[in-house]
C-alpha cells in the first residue's frame, strides 16, 4: 500500500505525507474493523434467548466524543496536506530548464524554449525528455485538443494539460529530480480513443550528459545513449516454447554492473532472477523484451530462473 | 322457428395480468418495476464489467480495441449509476416510504408512474448507441472538449445526452413526489422526528435530486448545443471554456454520489437495530448528521479537479474533509447499535454488517484523495476505481442487496432461503474484496484508468489477474442469488406480516400489503412502532416519553412544516 | 386482495389528515419551481463564465445589430403586466368569482402570447445566431429556455382558462389556478433575472 520510491524532491514531501495519512487511516481501518468484529463473535444472540438486550438510545456525552475525534483527525490531516501542498507548488525563481509540453491527440510536443529544439512522439516511438539531474524543472502544459494529464508515477505528480483559448493560463509543474535513470510516463486524462498509448520517457541524468544531449538533438545528431542504465557487458537471453530458455548457460563479468537483455517468445509470463539474491525482474508477457541492468557481482557460480516458472532455469558464471 | 337461447354474456371485469402491471399507479408495483428494471440493467452492466476485466487481466489486447473497451466503461458507469442503483434505491424507497409513514400511496400517483416509465426509455436510448456506430465513448464524466462533436463524432454520445436528461427528469419528479409525500402523507402521530431513519435519508436524498439535477441538465442541454447547434459554451476557440463542464458536472456529480449513498445507509440503519433486537443508537444525531451530509455536499465539488489547476484547492480539500466528520458519527452509531445487542447473523444483517465494513474502506481512501499533494499523484488511476468501487459497490450495492433480502418477504410475502443467501453473500464478499482491493495498489504503484492496455513491464499483470478473477466471482455470486429468488417464488417458506419482528410499520400489515396498505395502524409514539406492538408498552425496556399515552394530543402533533 | 372497508377508513383518515395546510398539489408545484431555480441557476452559471473567460468585447459578434434594448423593456413590462393580472384572476376565484377569473386569465394569456411573439420578432431581426460566438449561445440559450418556460406556462394558461369556462374552479376548489399562477410568476421572475443580466450589465 505504498506509492513508488519517490525520485523527486517534491515526491518525497507527498510520500511523507502519505504515510502520515496512511497511518490515521489504519487507526481508524482497525478501530472500526476491530470493533464490527468484535461485536459479532460477542454479541450473538443464542438460540433460544428471548430476552431483549437492555434498549440504549443513545447517550450525548459518546457522541459529543465521537464527533471530537474524527474533527482532530481532520484538522491534522488538513494541516499536514496544507504544508505539503506550499512545497508541491513552490516555483523557483530560476528553473534550470523550462519545457514547454503539449499534447495533442495522442502524444507528446516537449519543445526546449533555451536550446531550441522540440521533441515529437508517436505511438510507436514515445518521446524521451531529457532533463537534468538536481536542477528545478519546470514545465509549462498545454493541449492543442482536449484534455491530458502529465503523470510520471515515480515523481509522485500529475497535472492537467487543457487548452483554455488565447486568454487562458498554462499549468505548470515543477520538480528536481534525485536520482538518474529513465522514468515511464503517461497521459492520465482520458482523451479518446489512444488514450493508453500516449506514454513518454523522462530521462534524467548528469548537466554535462544533458548539455551534450541537447546538443546533439540540436544538431540533428542522434543523441548519445544515456541513462543510469551502463551495460558494460550485454547478455542476450530469451525463453523460448514451453517454458525453456534457449541457453543453460551465460557469463557474466565480476564487479561491474552487467544487462541481462531478455526476450519472451513464449506464449506465457516469463521473467529472470537469480537464486539467493535480491535480484528479481519484472515480469514481461508474450512477445515482449527487456533489459535487466544486473548490479556488481561477487565471482562465483550461480543459478539465475524464471521465478514464475522455477523449473526454468540455468547456470550463470560470474568470473573475474 | 328455432328459439335461440341468449347466453348470459357478461365480459368479466378482468384486465390482464400484464396490462395491469403496465398502467398501475400503486406505489408497490411501481416500487417493483423499479427494482425488477433495475436489475436488468445491472446484469447488462455487469457483462460490460466483465468485459473489461477480461481485458485488462493481461498486457495486450486480447478481446476487444480501444474503441470498443471505452465504450464498454463509459456504459459500464453511466449504466451502473444511473439506470442501476439509484432507481434500485429509488424502488426501496416507493415501496417502502408510504408503508413506513403509514400512508396508502405516494403523494402523485400518476406522476410516480410517468418518473418510473422514463427510465426504461432513457436507459434504452442510451444503449441504443450500440445500434447506431457506437455507443457513448467519453467516461461516464463526459470531459469537455472530447464530447464536442469535432471529438466524437457519431449519434452515440448524443443519445447518452437525451437519455440521461431524460433519466433526470424522472428523478427530478420523482424527488417531487417522496417530498411532497413525507411532508403530506404522515398517519397520525408520525412526527418528523418519529420517522423511520430510511425515510429521513430518503428525504435528504429528494432535497439534493431536486436540486443538483436540473444543474446536470442543464449542462446536458448546453453540451447537446454546442454538438449539434454550434453552440460554444466549452469551446476554447472562440471563448467558451472546457473547464465549465467540469464544474457543472461535478456540482451535480458530487451530490450525486450522495445521492446514491445516503438511502444505502438508510436501509442499513433499519436493518441493524431489528437483528441487534435494539433501537438505533443516536437517532437523532444520525438525522442530525444526515442532513449535515447533505448540506456539506455543495461545497466539495472540485475536489474532482485538483489537477486541473483551476481551483482554489484549500477551501475545497477542507470541506471535503469535513464530511467525514458527519458520516463518521453515523458510522460510530451503528457500532453503538451492535454493542450489547443481540445479533442475529440473518442475511440482511451480513450485507447490513458487509456495507459499514466496505463502506468504511471506501471512506478512508476518499479522504485520502481529499488531500490535494496526494490527489496529485492518486487522480484518475485505479486508486480513484478501488475508491469509487468501495462506496458504489460495497457501500451501495450491499445497501441494495441487504434491502433486497430484507423487504423480500414483505413484497411477496416469502421468505428468501437463507442458507442460499448466504452463500451469495460470502462469494459476493470475498469476490468484491478480491476485485478490487488490488486496485489500491495499481493505483498507488500509477496505473491510469480507463486505458484498455498496460504495459507488461510495468509490474501491473499479477494484480490485474487477481482482480479479474474476483470480478467473475462477483459474477458467479448472483446465480445462488437468482436460484434463490426464483425457487422462492416457487415453494418459499411463507413469511407472514412480520417474519423479523420488524421496527416499522410496513410490517403491521399484511405481506404483501393490500393495495390501500393498511386495515388499522397502531398507534405511533416512536420511531418504532411496531416494536412496542410486538413487546408490549409496558415492556422494562421502553423509553419512558414511548409510554406516555397521549394519543389524542398525538394526532394534532402531526408537526406540518407546509 | 379484498378491499376492506376498514383498510378504506384507515387510508381515508390518513390523507385527510394530510389535506391541512397547504394543498399537495401546490406543495408539488412549489418543489418543482424550486428544482427550475437550480435549472436556471446552471444557465446563469453558463452566463457568467463565458462573460469572464471570453476575450474581446462582450457583446454581440462584430456586424450583427446591437441588442434592443428598448423592445426588451416593453416585454419586460408586457410580462411583469401579466403576473398581476394572474394574480387579480386567483383574488377573483378566491371569491367565487368566476366571471373575473375567465377574464384575468384571458388577458394574462393575451400578454403572453404577445410577450412570446415580440421575443420571436426580436430573434428574427438580430441578425446572428446561436452558433456565432460565445455570446450568441449564452443569449440564445437563456432567452430561448426562458421563453420555452413561457409557452409551458401559456399551456397551463390555456388548461385554466378551458376549465374556467366549463365552471369548474370555485372558491374551495380552485388549486390547478394557483399552482399555474405559482408557475407564471416564476417565469415572470426569471425573465428579469435574465433581462437584467443580459440587457442592463452590460
Ligand atoms: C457513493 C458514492 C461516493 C461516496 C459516498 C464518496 C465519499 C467520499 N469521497 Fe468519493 N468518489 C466517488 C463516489 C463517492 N465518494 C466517485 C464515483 C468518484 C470518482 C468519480 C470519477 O472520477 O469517475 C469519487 C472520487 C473522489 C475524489 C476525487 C478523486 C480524483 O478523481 O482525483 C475525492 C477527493 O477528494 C473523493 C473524496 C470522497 C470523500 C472525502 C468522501 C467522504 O464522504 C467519505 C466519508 C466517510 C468516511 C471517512 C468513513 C467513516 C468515517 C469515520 C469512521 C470517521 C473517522 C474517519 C476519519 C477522520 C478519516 N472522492
Ligand atoms: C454502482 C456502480 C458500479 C458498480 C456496481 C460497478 C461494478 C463493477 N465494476 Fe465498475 N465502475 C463504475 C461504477 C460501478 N461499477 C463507474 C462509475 C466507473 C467509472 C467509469 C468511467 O471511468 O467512466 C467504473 C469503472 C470500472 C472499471 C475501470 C475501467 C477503466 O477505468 O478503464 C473497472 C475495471 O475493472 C470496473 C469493474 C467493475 C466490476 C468488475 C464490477 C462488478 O462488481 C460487476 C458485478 C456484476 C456482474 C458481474 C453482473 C452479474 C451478472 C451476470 C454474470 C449475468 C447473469 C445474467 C443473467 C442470468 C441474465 N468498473
Ligand atoms: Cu492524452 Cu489521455
Ligand atoms: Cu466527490
Amino acid at each position: 500500500m505504498l506509492p513508488p520510491e519517490p525520485k523527486t524532491e517534491v515526491g518525497r514531501d507527498v510520500f511523507n505525507l502519505y504515510l502520515v495519512v496512511l497511518a490515521l487511516a489504519l487507526i481508524v481501518f482497525v478501530a472500526v474493523e476491530g470493533f464490527i468484529l468484535y461485536a459479532v463473535v460477542r454479541y450473538r444472540r443464542k438460540p433460544g434467548d428471548d430476552v431483549l438486550p437492555e434498549q440504549l438510545h443513545g447517550n450525548n456525552t459518546v457522541e459529543i466524543i465521537w464527533t471530537v475525534i474524527p474533527t482532530v483527525i481532520v484538522f491534522i490531516l488538513f494541516g499536514a496536506s496544507m504544508i505539503t501542498l506550499a512545497e508541491v507548488e513552490a516555483r523557483s525563481d530560476n528553473p534550470g530548464v523550462t519545457i514547454e509540453v503539449e499534447g495533442f491527440q495522442w502524444q507528446w510536443n516537449f519543445r526546449y524554449p533555451d536550446e531550441g529544439a522540440t521533441i515529437t512522439g508517436s505511438a510507436a516511438d514515445p518521446p524521451v525528455m531529457a532533463v537534468p539531474v538536481g536542477e528545478p524543472v519546470r514545465l509549462v502544459l498545454s493541449s492543442i485538443d482536449v484534455n491530458h494529464a502529465f503523470f510520471v508515477p515515480q515523481f509522485l505528480i500529475k497535472r492537467d494539460l487543457i487548452n483554455l483559448g488565447e486568454n487562458g493560463r498554462n499549468n505548470e509543474l515543477e520538480f528536481t529530480i534525485t536520482e538518474a535513470g529513465t522514468y515511464a510516463g503517461q497521459c492520465a486524462e482520458f482523451c479518446g480513443d489512444f488514450h493508453a498509448d500516449m506514454t513518454f520517457v523522462v530521462d534524467a541524468m548528469s548537466r554535462a550528459d544533458y548539455d551534450a544531449y541537447m546538443a546533439a538533438i540540436v544538431a540533428g545528431e542522434p543523441p548519445p545513449a544515456t541513462g543510469g542504465e551502463d551495460c558494460g557487458t550485454t547478455i542476450a537471453v530469451t525463453a523460448v516454447e514451453s517454458i525453456q530458455f534457449d541457453t543453460d548457460a551465460i557469463e557474466a563479468p565480476a564487479g561491474e554492473d552487467f544487462c541481462i537483455e531478455f526476450t519472451n517468445n513464449d506464449t506465457s509470463i516469463h521473467d529472470i532472477g537469480i537464486v539467493d539474491t535480491e535480484i528479481n525482474g519484472d515480469d514481461i508477457g508474450p512477445g515482449a523484451s527487456i533489459t535487466y541492468v544486473i548490479p556488481a557481482m561477487e565471482a562465483g557460480d550461480y543459478t539465475f530462473f524464471c521465478t514464475i516458472h522455477p523449473t526454468m532455469t540455468g547456470d550463470l558464471t560470474v568470473t573475474e | 322457428m328455432a328459439t335461440t337461447t341468449l347466453e348470459p354474456r357478461t365480459v368479466a371485469y378482468r384486465r390482464s395480468w400484464v396490462l395491469d402491471w403496465l398502467t398501475t399507479v400503486d406505489h408497490k408495483k411501481i416500487g417493483v418495476l423499479y427494482i425488477v428494471n433495475s436489475f436488468m440493467f445491472f446484469f447488462a452492466a455487469g457483462i460490460l464489467a466483465l468485459v473489461i476485466r477480461s481485458e485488462l487481466a493481461v498486457p495486450g489486447l486480447q478481446f476487444v480495441d480501444e474503441s470498443t473497451y471505452n465504450q464498454a466503461f463509459t456504459m459500464h458507469g453511466t449504466i451502473m449509476l444511473f439506470l442501476f442503483i439509484i432507481p434500485a434505491l429509488s424502488g426501496f424507497a416507493n415501496y417502502i416510504v408510504p408503508l413506513m409513514l403509514g400512508a396508502p400511496d405516494m403523494a402523485f400517483p400518476r406522476i410516480n408512474a410517468l418518473s418510473f416509465w422514463l427510465l426504461p426509455l432513457g436507459g434504452g436510448l442510451i444503449f441504443s448507441g450500440y445500434l447506431f456506430g457506437g455507443a457513448a465513448a467519453e467516461g461516464w464524466t463526459g470531459y469537455a472538449p472530447l464530447t464536442s462533436s469535432q471529438y466524437s463524432e457519431g449519434v452515440g454520445t448524443d443519445l447518452w445526452i437525451i437519455g440521461l436528461t431524460l433519466v433526470g427528469v424522472a428523478s427530478i419528479l420523482g424527488a417531487v413526489n417522496f417530498i411532497a409525500t413525507i411532508f403530506k402523507m404522515r398517519a397520525p402521530g408520525m412526527t418528523l422526528f418519529r420517522m423511520p431513519i430510511f425515510v429521513w435519508t430518503v428525504l435528504v436524498t429528494a432535497v439534493l435530486i431536486l436540486l443538483a439535477t436540473p444543474v446536470l441538465a442543464a449542462g446536458l442541454i448546453a453540451l447537446f448545443i454546442d454538438r449539434n447547434y454550434g453552440g460554444s459554451f466549452f469551446d476554447p476557440s472562440v471563448g467558451g471554456n472546457p473547464v465549465l463542464w467540469q464544474h457543472i458536472f461535478w456540482f451535480f456529480g458530487h451530490p450525486e454520489v450522495y445521492i446514491v449513498i445516503l438511502p444505502a445507509m438508510g436501509v442499513v440503519s433499519e436493518i441493524l437495530p431489528v437483528f441487534s433486537r435494539k433501537p438505533l443508537f443516536g437517532y437523532k444525531a444520525f438525522v442530525f448528521a444526515t442532513i449535515a451530509i447533505g448540506l456539506l455536499s455543495w461545497s466539495v465539488w472540485a475536489h474532482h479537479m485538483f489537477t486541473t489547476g483551476s481551483v482554489f484547492l484549500p477551501f475545497f480539500s477542507f470541506m471535503t474533509a469535513l464530511i467525514a466528520i458527519p458520516t463518521g458519527i453515523k458510522m460510530f452509531n451503528w457500532l453503538a447499535t451492535l454493542w450489547r445487542g443481540k445479533l442475529m447473523l440473518t442475511t440482511p444483517m451480513l450485507f447490513a454488517l458487509g456495507f459499514i465494513s466496505m463502506f468504511l474502506i471506501g471512506g478512508i481512501s476518499g479522504v485520502m484523495l481529499a488531500s490535494p499533494p496526494i490527489d496529485f499523484h492518486l487522480q484518475d488511476t485505479y486508486f480513484v476505481v478501488a475508491h469509487l468501487h468501495y462506496v458504489f459497490f460495497g457501500g451501495s450495492v450491499f445497501g441494495v442487496f441487504a434491502a433486497t433480502y430484507y423487504w423480500f418477504p414483505k413484497m411477496t410475502g416469502r421468505k428468501l432461503n437463507e442458507p442460499l443467501g448466504k452463500v451469495h453473500f460470502w462469494i459476493h464478499f470475498i469476490g468484491f474484496n478480491l476485485a478490487f482491493f488490488p486496485m489500491h495498489q495499481l493505483g498507488l504503484s500509477g496505473m491510469p484508468r480507463r486505458v484498455a492496455d498496460y504495459s507488461p513491464d510495468a509490474g501491473w499483470t499479477i494484480l490485474n489477474v487477481a482482480s479479474t478473477i474476483g470480478a467473475f466471482m462477483i459474477a458467479v455470486s448472483v446465480i445462488p442469488l437468482l436460484i434463490n429468488v426464483v425457487a422462492t417464488f416457487i415453494n418459499g417458506e411463507p413469511a407472514g406480516n412480520d417474519p423479523w419482528e420488524g421496527n416499522t410499520l410496513e410490517w403491521a400489515t399484511t405481506s404483501p400489503p393490500p393495495p390501500y396498505n393498511f386495515d388499522s395502524l397502531p398507534p405511533i409514539h416512536s420511531e418504532r412502532p411496531l416494536f412496542f406492538l410486538t413487546h408490549g408498552h409496558g415492556h422494562a425496556a421502553a423509553r419512558p416519553e414511548d409510554l406516555e399515552e397521549d394519543p389524542g394530543d398525538d394526532v394534532e402533533r402531526r408537526d406540518g412544516l407546509v | 386482495m379484498q378491499a376492506h372497508p376498514a383498510g378504506e377508513h384507515a387510508a381515508q383518515v390518513a390523507i385527510a389528515h394530510g389535506g391541512s395546510g397547504m394543498p399537495t398539489a401546490l406543495v408539488g408545484m412549489l418543489l418543482f419551481i424550486a428544482s427550475e431555480v437550480m435549472f436556471f441557476a446552471g444557465l446563469f452559471a453558463t452566463y457568467f463564465n463565458a462573460r469572464a473567460t471570453s476575450p474581446g468585447e462582450w457583446g454581440p459578434p462584430a456586424g450583427a445589430h446591437e441588442l434592443d434594448l428598448p423592445l426588451a423593456a416593453v416585454l419586460t413590462a408586457i410580462l411583469v403586466a401579466s403576473s398581476f393580472t394572474m394574480q387579480f384572476g386567483v383574488w377573483a376565484i378566491r371569491r367565487g368569482d368566476i366571471g373575473k377569473l375567465r377574464l384575468w386569465t384571458a388577458i394574462t394569456l393575451g400578454l403572453g402570447v404577445l410577450f412570446l411573439s415580440g421575443q420571436l420578432y426580436d430573434y428574427s431581426v438580430l441578425g446572428f445566431g446561436i452558433g456565432d460566438g460565445v455570446f450568441g449561445t449564452v443569449f440564445y440559450t437563456l432567452t430561448g429556455f426562458h421563453g420555452a418556460h413561457v409557452f409551458g406556462g401559456a399551456v397551463g394558461l390555456t388548461i385554466v382558462l378551458a376549465r374556467a369556462w366549463r365552471g369548474q374552479f370555485s372558491a374551495r376548489n380552485h388549486v390547478a389556478v394557483e399552482a399555474v399562477s405559482m408557475y407564471w410568476h416564476f417565469v415572470d421572475v426569471v425573465w428579469i433575472g435574465v433581462f437584467s443580466v443580459i440587457y442592463l450589465l452590460r
